[in-house]
């Protein structure tokens, strides 16, 4: 993963709910209300890149306590909740991922790093090939003189997300060129 | 930052390659041996045939000084007999590339090449030093270049071809089969086994595909990535419990 990955900072930046384990005065207006501090308990949405570290952080460095707290508790993002897993595996093709998420696969890959989720990264997997199958075929189809208009998957392809994206780009670059060549071979 | 090229041939750069195929010609004029990069041209006498490579022939082809006899493969049968092959009998695989080159010995017995050379390092069975794409390649077998070599031949020497306008017919008919059975292959992927089975996977499709097959690939393997490195941790875990502690120096072991 490159440091310039706009890919990557874009998921760093995706909203992840936390539990406060501690008040904290003058962070009220998390929670739109200035006037009063941020309760214990209360869940905010932080960026990934925060979130992650104040719930690995230790609250007391100099303990070694393994007990002790840290700051939030982490919880799974809305994308990757029962509600969308259940549909994810009834049937990959008809959620639209980027409405879960722009970077979903990014998401779920840095979440299952802090999770132990078998379940969920198998999911992932099986919607990942299920649908790469219709993105090839879309990649395959785009373009065409036949199909200008009326594309039946439209629905389909704006609902994919960054990884698939690419994948539909890389796709689609192959099948151009092969079919560029085999325009150009009868010129010459 | 990276090179802008894609990795991996391009489709352009393939057809390329696919111009050192020999295939097989009858001359319609006399011409001398030429020497070339790649060694001496065979001297043509009319009507015997020869092999010249692609480019060659196509340069002979075009200036009316030969005929380019298409590959048994390339024929309306054999293409009718694949396009079977891949739909009916074998809807998962692709069908099989064809075999090495076998050679009678006269005797009602066949050889393969290497048995008769003394060196058998000196015979190298690959594209493109097979003779996949000349009068004598078997046919019902499509050879690794079969793509980019059927679309030149249809595109240049079509009137050679017997039954020209089925032939094109059924290599979209292949080509679409072809790509959709590269598209499905995706899906032994699912359970993690990261192992994609090419066998007979032509030269022009690898290149088409490769960006999406690598991608994929690479996808898979960044989704199972922690639940790879748990599963190690207690590979390790276990190994240390049973071995009595091992060095953590041989972590790079599987």
């Amino acid at each position: 993963m490159s440091y310039y990955d706009v890919d990557a900072i874009l998921t760093d930046s995706e909203k992840v709910p936390c539990k406060f384990e501690l008040e904290i005065a003058q962070l009220g207006y998390l929670d739109n209300d200035p006037a009063q501090p941020l309760k214990t308990g209360t869940t905010v949405g932080l960026p990934l890149w925060l979130a992650e570290l104040l719930a690995l952080a230790n609250r007391a460095p100099s303990s070694s306590d393994e007990d002790a707290k840290s700051f939030v508790s982490l919880n799974l993002p809305p994308a990757l909740s029962n509600e969308v897993m259940s549909a994810l595996k009834a049937d990959p093709r008809a959620v639209p991922l980027r409405d879960q998420s722009h970077n979903f696969y990014g998401l779920g890959t840095r979440m299952l790093d802090l999770f132990e989720e078998a379940e969920i990264c198998a999911i992932l997997r099986k919607t990942f090939v299920t649908r790469a199958a219709d993105i090839a075929l879309h990649a395959r189809k785009a373009g065409g003189a036949e199909d200008l208009g009326a594309i039946a998957g439209e629905d389909f392809v704006r609902g994919m997300e960054e990884w698939e994206r690419l994948l539909f780009k890389n796709a689609h670059d192959g099948v151009k060129g092969t079919k560029a060549w085999m325009e150009g071979v009868k010129k010459h | 930052m990276a090179l802008p090229l894609p990795t991996g041939l391009v489709p352009t750069e393939v057809a390329f390659l696919c111009e050192m195929e020999m295939v097989t010609i009858v001359p319609r004029q006399r011409l001398e041996s030429i020497t070339l990069l790649s060694g001496k041209t065979p001297a043509l006498r009319p009507p015997h045939r020869a092999e010249l490579p692609l480019w060659l022939a196509l340069l002979l082809k075009k200036q009316r000084r030969a005929n380019i006899v298409p590959p048994p493969w390339l024929l309306p049968a054999s293409l009718q007999d694949l396009v079977n092959q891949e739909t009916n009998i074998d809807p998962e695989a692709f069908s099989p590339p064809p075999p090495p080159p076998m050679r009678s010995d006269g005797y009602g017995a066949a050889h393969s090449y290497t048995q008769h050379s003394t060196n058998p390092a000196d015979v190298v069975l690959a594209p493109p030093f097979l003779p996949s794409c000349t009068q004598g390649a078997p046919s019902g077998y499509l050879p690794y270049h079969w793509l980019e070599m059927a679309e030149t031949l249809l595109a240049h020497a079509a009137d050679d071809i017997p039954g020209a306008a089925d032939a094109r017919a059924l290599l979209r008919d292949l080509q679409e089969v072809r790509a959709a059975k590269m598209r499905g292959s995706t899906r032994h992927l699912e359970g993690g086994g990261g192992v994609l089975n090419l066998r007979g996977v032509g030269a022009m499709e690898l290149a088409e595909s490769r960006g999406f097959v690598l991608g994929i690939v690479d996808g898979v393997r960044k989704l199972g990535a922690s639940v790879e490195a748990s599963r190690r941790e207690e590979e390790e875990e276990e190994r240390e419990g049973g071995g009595g502690g091992g060095d953590s120096d041989d972590e790079m072991e599987f």
